[in-house]
């Protein structure tokens, strides 16, 4: 088997353990904290689908990654701006 | 076949970074001090573990985005943290604001109270003309 499918698989198993952790993380008492938990499990999917498309070529994982990426940010940055009040 | 060593190495640091950032996500203990910088701290590891595994799948474009961007999360969340949540560090969020209802007769704000009392402390130590004395009277007089 060649190295880079190994190390492929590898990825995407230490995407799954880290997605894991967010979820666990993300249960923690603050709200911070499940907000850092979610963007980090949805980063985690999205690399996570990245590596999954390249290696069985699903349809447009790579703008599916691209919007989780760009629309998780932005959800996070509204969430964060509306808990920690004005300015 | 160069190219694909330089990947799968690439890929392997990565897996590698983000087990660590996972061990080190759930191994901080409850009473730690500042607990969630840390932790958006230990988040910053894995968002550069991300870029490279970016990089080593080939998706630059993506990479550099999520270079941008990821510093932005981190500090946003790390401020709402601060001015919503952080008793330890914020000493804006200690202050209990004190509600005056003036039409109330029986309820006077704390700095009042205070300084009423030391004006009649001052008071009654310049004023020693009143002495306060006790009777004792048996039931036989």
């Amino acid at each position: 088997m060649d190295i880079l499918i190994i190390s492929k698989y590898i990825l995407i198993i230490a995407f799954m353990i880290m997605m894991i952790a967010a979820l666990r993380a993300s249960a923690y008492r603050t709200t911070s904290m499940g907000l850092l938990g979610s963007s980090v499990a949805v980063v985690a999917f999205a690399v996570a689908l990245l590596v999954c498309g390249d290696l069985y070529n699903f349809t447009f994982f790579r703008d599916i990654s691209l919007a989780l990426i760009f629309f998780g940010f932005v959800g996070t940055v509204a969430f964060a701006v509306v808990a920690g009040g004005d300015t | 076949m160069i190219v694909e060593y330089i990947q799968s190495a690439l890929l392997l640091i990565a897996a590698f970074l983000v087990i660590v950032s996972a061990v080190g996500l759930l191994s901080l203990s409850k009473g730690t001090k500042n607990a969630v910088y840390a932790r958006i701290h230990i988040v910053g590891v894995f968002d550069v573990a991300c870029i490279i595994a970016m990089i080593g799948l080939g998706q630059y474009l993506l990479a550099g985005i999520y270079f941008i961007i990821a510093p932005f999360t981190a500090h946003a969340i790390a401020n709402a943290f601060y001015k919503s949540e952080d008793v330890e560090n914020n000493a804006e969020l200690n202050e209990v604001e004190e509600e005056i209802d003036e039409s109330n007769p029986f309820i006077h704000p704390k700095s009042k109270i205070e300084k009423l009392d030391e004006d009649f402390s001052e008071k009654l130590k310049a004023d020693d003309r009143f002495t306060f004395s006790t009777l004792d009277i048996v039931e036989e007089e």
